[in-house]
């Protein structure tokens, strides 16, 4: 039993680290590329979440509606994020992080308003699709199969990521411009092009991350606050634009807020923020490697 | 090569000549006289939270210090305050003074932390050892009242009314001011904007630069423990969001808007800021949405800030032609450090 | 004179315009004699959804009072200003709106801390301000003064009312959880001190508390179940109550352990999840819209239904009947002076919803009736209902007036 209940604990923890994972990937790649701290990342995962619900009840009680959200929500993030970076962001490249910091956090308040004059101040929740639904027992103990589900999607992501940083076209140039944009432009090469797709992989994996917690939490105003300062938390212990260190990140923070559970229920809050200043006095630019 | 980083209006507006000075102390000691009592406490805010921004932008503005975190600082002053006197009944002149110690202190003992780190970095190190202190704020209910807070401070009884609060605050953010004026035009202020400009040729010709950035913070913490302690001065209360990051976040916006190049800046963000909280509810619900279009605007039509812009524009039309050239030169060669950005430099 | 000279002066002059032009344009008189409301609450964040719906059962008071011909042959008007969950923002808008907007009494929030710092500027300011969400027991407990008054139930009478519910089932081993803040702790420490009380051979198994806002609180509520207590308390409302009901429904929480929480009943808690709540629920509530089924609670509900297109939850009702206590009071009161507004106020009786509902004058608190019951599901309706509702009057739940003397320090 007490086994099991590790183990849930784990898992659980695990589960939870997936869903940071994948938003902090999102922020990192961004950080990475383009060199912009995106303050609006966070409200791009609530429209993630607030769009899932959306279409999802749209689509009623089909049992394929939950999972035409999970695709479709990042896309329509993704989009706003494309638009935001061509009308906006993309005159803004040369401008110092903190000018950055003060635009992105402009568009932050905007589009806070703006989701709360779409969807209102009600609570939203949607159901993971039915064959999620309960939860298997390990070991005597209960773990909702939707977290198991999350455990198997953080891999993908990831696998992903590697996959478009290092077979496609735009991903291997996007990689290069991290490290030096003034090379990949002398080369001939439109880095207008290449920011605006990175800029739309960084929302859509913010969307994805909101649309993929909707089912597990209730939907609110004001849940882009915590996963905005965790996220760059996770980035930071990572190593900035380093997509494996935001896993590493991710991890420890999850696992570290799960297990500080354990051990001080009362002060399980601290742990996470211990780990990370430990991380960044030991090794004071993050975990893994950083093109910062 | 030497960097030219302010603009010559800057230091007009900082108050070169003395008549300006008077006239910048003058105008708000007599303007209680003319404004409804609600204006006058208006005001008063706005000092506060423009000592705050003003403290914060000696570190940020002339140190280019990642300082994320600067609320906690603030916070803590203002709950030292609190806290001597409603639980440990020590008389209010003692725990006014004890409210900067308690800043600096804390300043001192997270920037010591925190120097050996860069920009984001240092930002992200700030906010979890800040975070630290929140929290504890947060949890210890039997002491500091936990997300209710401490109400009712029982200050000396003279400082209770609306305009002797308001004169208080004037007279010590001005002389907080004048400090600070020092502090950014003394040998230390001057190193401390060489390191802001090329951290690696200072460190060359021997100068201790993280020592530079620790005193730095320390100050600044020390200042805005100041601005915590006149907070409570004028609301009697204390709130664990004093130590939030979102406030953080807040400040720094200030500095930004109002124009961290230049002194006052901070402080015109501020009232801005202030007065959009806490007057433009009256029209819209959405006043939020107006900040954040006026800052989205701000970054493509005015980077250098309010304050800076007005200098910038002031300086065009009313300088002599010759020294329009000067500002000119000093302007492109603003600009010409802007096009390899400060990114690459630091480090 | 110097281009420093002439740069600055116009600086001057441009930033006082401004300014003036602010100052003139709030400045303008007051024309019309109202009786005028001053409410700061949270209308945006998560917690809206409660302010929203209290505003709207204040509302639709207000137009029934005005349509009758007002009090004092004045109209009832109001003025709202939107704190964002801010206490900082809220006493500088209760500051704005008495000092500038001149209004006759305050109202307001959802937040404690809010409500403690304007209750303290409200004393200082001899002005009455009226709670109506906002739980804390001390607001008209130990923290209680003349000018501060409270609508709606708070944490003391709902830990009473669940213990008085939970002690009669065979439950000794109990685990407390909740979200860590001063309301979850507060109803934690109101049911608990009463749960001794009624039963004292009862014992603590142990205490879970995750932070406001936690998302996943399955780790949480598992290491609860893997210590096999026999009844769990959760401490916890709003945005973190949808969730735990939430997770207490992915893992079978409530068909493995008893579970009791405060406001569990509530429409406002059960309505987000529609009919994916947890059945057999413990809770509390001081109001329901289909209980009790008197024509007082059912036109009110009528008229709120074909106003607002949903039925009234517990905010809307404590907004109702604030609406009918100021202008009670003002009526019996016979003028706008504040003094004698709540000398009127105190003992005050008016006709609810729920009944007659009195304002204590030893504590200014609204002497309300809670309900307890258990969550199921209903033919009726798509969400889930209370069920063996159980009421209990107003003094059974409250503490005595002279146990707020001993809390005051008197």
């Amino acid at each position: 039993m007490v086994l099991g209940f590790l183990a849930s604990q784990l898992l659980v923890g695990l589960s939870r680290a997936m869903i940071l994972f994948i938003v902090s990937a999102g922020l990192t790649f961004v950080l990475g590329v383009l060199r912009v701290p995106n303050v609006f990342h966070g409200s791009l995962y609530m429209i993630g979440a607030f769009s899932a619900f959306s279409i999802a009840t749209q689509l009623g009680h089909h049992p394929a509606s939950v999972w035409v959200a999970f695709l479709t929500a990042p896309l329509v993030v993704a989009l706003i994020g494309l638009a935001v970076e061509r009308t906006l962001l993309t005159r803004l490249y040369q401008r110092e992080h903190l000018m950055l910091i003060l635009f992105t956090f402009g568009v932050t308040l905007v589009l806070n308003d703006l989701v709360k004059l779409a969807w209102g101040a009600d609570y939203r929740s949607i159901l993971p699709p039915p064959v999620l639904q309960g939860s298997a027992v390990l070991m005597g103990v209960p773990v909702p199969r939707y977290n198991l589900f999350l455990l198997a999607v953080g891999p993908l992501v990831a696998l992903g990521m590697w996959l478009f940083t290092h077979r496609t076209r735009i991903g291997k140039l996007a990689r290069a411009a991290a490290v030096d944009r003034e090379m990949v432009a002398l080369l001939g090469i439109d880095v207008n092009h290449v920011f605006a797709g990175a800029f739309l992989v960084g929302a859509y994996l913010a969307g994805l991350g909101g649309a993929l917690v909707a089912p597990s939490t209730s939907i609110t105003l004001g849940m882009d606050h915590t996963i905005l300062i965790e996220a760059f938390l996770i980035v930071t212990t990572g190593g900035l634009g380093n997509i494996w260190g935001a896993l590493l990140g991710a991890l420890l923070f999850g696992l570290t807020q799960s297990l500080g559970v354990l051990i001080w229920p009362q002060f399980a809050i601290v742990f996470p923020y211990l780990a990370t200043a430990s991380v960044l006095l030991v090794r004071p630019r993050g975990l893994l490697r950083s093109v910062w | 090569m030497v960097k030219v980083r302010r603009p010559a209006t800057s230091e007009t507006l900082a108050g070169r000549t003395w008549p300006i000075g008077f006239l910048l102390i003058l105008i708000p000691a007599l303007l209680p006289a003319i404004l409804p009592i609600f204006y006058t406490y208006l005001l008063a805010l706005i000092f506060v939270m423009g000592l705050l921004a003003m403290s914060l932008n000696l570190v940020l503005g002339y140190g280019g210090i990642y300082q994320f975190h600067h609320a906690v600082f603030y916070g803590v002053g203002a709950y030292a305050v609190a806290l001597s006197i409603t639980r440990a009944g020590w008389p209010a002149p003692v725990a006014f003074l004890l409210a900067p110690l308690a800043s600096g202190l804390t300043g001192l003992f997270i920037g010591w932390f925190c120097v050996r780190l860069t920009r984001l970095y240092f930002g992200m190190l700030q906010i979890a050892l800040g975070s630290l202190l929140w929290v504890i704020v947060l949890r210890w209910y039997s002491i500091t009242g936990g997300d209710n807070g401490i109400h009712d401070i029982p200050i000396p009884s003279f400082l209770r009314q609306i305009l002797p609060a308001y004169y208080f605050i004037l007279a010590v953010v001005v002389i907080s001011l004048l400090v600070l004026y020092h502090i950014v035009r003394s040998p230390f202020g001057v190193t401390l904007q060489a390191i802001r400009d090329n951290a690696q040729r200072c460190q060359v010709v021997g100068v201790n630069v993280r020592l530079h950035q620790l005193v730095a913070i320390t100050l600044a913490a020390t200042f805005a423990g100041v601005a915590g302690a006149l907070y409570v001065v004028l609301e009697r209360s204390v709130f664990p969001s004093m130590l939030f990051w979102v406030l953080s976040l807040e400040v720094l916006v200030m500095c930004l808007l109002g124009g961290w190049y230049t002194f006052l800046g901070p402080m015109v963000g501020a009232a801005i800021v202030v007065t959009l909280r806490t007057t433009a509810g009256r029209y819209t619900e959405n006043w939020t949405m107006i900040l954040g279009i006026l800052l989205i605007l701000l970054v493509f039509f005015m980077p250098e800030g309010v304050l800076g812009f007005l200098g910038k524009l002031i300086a065009r039309v009313a300088l002599p032609q010759g020294r329009q050239q000067e500002f000119k030169r000093a302007e492109s060669a603003q600009a010409e450090e802007k096009v390899i950005p400060g990114r690459s430099s630091h480090e | 004179m110097s281009d420093v000279r002439k740069s600055q002066i116009l600086m001057v002059f441009l930033v006082g315009f401004i300014f003036s032009t602010t100052v003139v344009q709030a400045q303008m008189p007051r024309l019309v004699l109202d009786i005028k409301v001053g409410i700061v609450d949270t209308y945006s964040g998560p917690p809206a959804v409660f302010s929203n719906d209290a505003l709207n059962g204040f509302k639709l008071a207000l137009s029934d009072i005005n349509k009758a011909g007002g009090v004092l042959g004045s109209r009832i008007t109001f003025v709202t200003r939107d704190e964002k969950f801010s206490p900082e923002t809220g006493l500088s808008m209760a500051r704005e709106l008495v000092l500038q907007e001149k209004v006759d009494l305050l109202v307001g929030t959802i937040n404690s801390a809010t409500a403690l710092a304007i209750s303290a500027y409200a004393r200082e300011q001899k002005i009455p301000f009226i709670v109506w969400i906002a739980k804390s027991e001390v607001i008209t407990g130990a923290k209680g003064h003349r000018y501060v008054f409270s609508t709606g139930e708070n944490t003391a009478m709902a830990g009473k009312a669940l213990a008085q519910f939970a002690a009669s089932r065979p439950y000794r081993r109990w685990w407390i959880a909740g979200e860590d803040y001063e309301y979850g702790h507060a109803i934690a420490d109101a049911f608990w001190r009463y749960m001794k009380q009624l039963k004292p051979e009862v014992t603590l198994a142990g205490q879970t508390w995750w932070k406001t806002g936690e998302p996943d609180l399955i780790p949480y509520l598992t290491a609860i179940l893997s210590a096999r207590p026999d009844a769990v308390f959760f401490g916890t409302g709003g945005a973190g109550m949808a969730n735990v009901l939430k997770t207490m429904r992915a893992i079978g929480f409530a068909e493995r352990v008893p579970t009791a929480i405060h406001t569990a009943i509530d429409y406002t808690a059960l309505k987000p999840l529609g009919l994916n709540a947890p059945e057999g629920v413990m809770g509390t509530t001081d109001y329901l819209f289909y209980y009790p089924e008197t024509s007082d609670n059912q036109s009110f509900v009528r008229a709120f239904q074909s106003a607002y297109g949903t039925p009234p939850g517990f905010p809307a009702f404590h907004g109702y009947i604030t609406a009918y206590f100021i202008a009670e009071a003002f009526r019996r009161a016979g003028s706008l002076d504040r003094e004698r507004f709540i000398h009127a106020l105190e003992g005050l009786r008016v006709r609810t919803p729920v009944g007659m509902v009195e304002m204590r004058a030893c504590d200014h608190q609204a002497v309300l009736p809670m309900f307890a019951g258990v969550t199921q599901k209903s033919p009726k309706f798509d969400f889930l209902v209370a069920s063996n509702i159980v009421t209990f009057r107003g003094p059974q739940v409250m503490p005595t007036c002279a146990e707020i003397q001993h809390a005051r320090g008197q």
